[in-house]
């Protein structure tokens, strides 16, 4: 199993240093004119109008720290709390924070759901944070960040 | 409507009522972001993929979303749900190109 693992590293870092100069001028011409173009920041305020987002442990953001494969990445984001009427989380907003389209997807929740939590797969078009973004029903956000290295892009 | 695949799983299998459940929803969809070339015409493939999900239970919405193209290809959508006596659990999403398609199960608590 160690030799396996040592040639799959060896062809990953070739494969990287062979491709790269090429993906990052892709990504310069995305950048121009990319179809849903909007930065991390941008992003975030457009989901907490403005106010931005306070870092906590009550929100549980999964992701694994090296995915091999960018077009399949599983996320779980697990929010702690009671999910009644008068307290529950309204949404779960998950972006990836260097993709050419941050935002993946919007979550809007009901006290019905029972328990805060959404899973699901995204693409990621290189090594970057991603990022989770919770709305309670009391107005306030709160925001998790996890670092994933991609060894294969998913995107383009 | 169209004939695409799709599955709506519940965990644990039998439930009671007023317990809480996993649903997942998964679905056959190629979710092309736009900005793929098709390697042999050099073309680009144009963009499809699902804006807006609906999970409905007895008439009642409890879930919505809405989806961008960084979601992977067969996208699956993972939540729970409090089971609220015995009913239909459907769930709706439409895409970028204006395909609408319906999936729905029984819900039937024992006990």
């Amino acid at each position: 199993m160690q030799r396996r693992d040592f040639f799959k590293q060896l062809g990953a870092v070739a494969a990287v240093a062979a491709i790269s100069p090429a993906i990052s001028f892709a990504d310069e011409a995305k950048k121009l004119s990319g179809p849903n173009d909007l930065s991390y920041k941008a992003a975030v305020d457009a989901i907490t109008g403005g106010k931005g987002a306070e870092e906590s442990s009550k929100v549980n953001l999964k992701v694994p720290e090296i995915a091999e494969n960018g077009a399949v990445v599983p996320v779980t984001v697990e929010v702690e709390s009671p999910m009644t009427d008068s307290d529950y989380v309204k949404s779960i907003h998950i972006l990836a924070t260097k993709n050419a389209n941050t935002r993946c997807i919007d979550v809007h929740l009901t006290p019905s759901n029972g328990k805060a939590m959404f899973a699901t797969r995204i693409k990621l078009g290189g090594t970057q944070d991603v990022a989770t973004v919770v709305a309670l029903s009391d107005g306030t956000f709160l925001t998790a960040t996890q670092n994933v290295k991609v060894t294969i892009g998913g995107c383009g | 409507m169209s004939s695409r695949k799709s599955l709506i799983k519940i965990k644990p299998k039998s439930y009671k009522d007023g317990e809480i459940v996993k649903v997942s929803f998964m679905v056959m969809h190629p979710m092309e972001t736009g900005m793929r070339k098709d390697k042999k015409t050099k073309e680009v493939i144009p963009a499809k993929y699902i804006n807006s999900v609906k999970f409905d239970y007895n008439g009642k919405v409890i879930t919505t979303m809405n989806v961008w193209e960084s979601l992977s290809t067969n996208p699956v959508f993972t939540t729970y749900m409090k089971v609220n006596g015995e009913g239909k659990l459907s769930v709706t999403f439409s895409d970028s190109t204006g395909e609408v398609h319906e999936k729905s199960i029984k819900i039937k608590p024992k006990g």
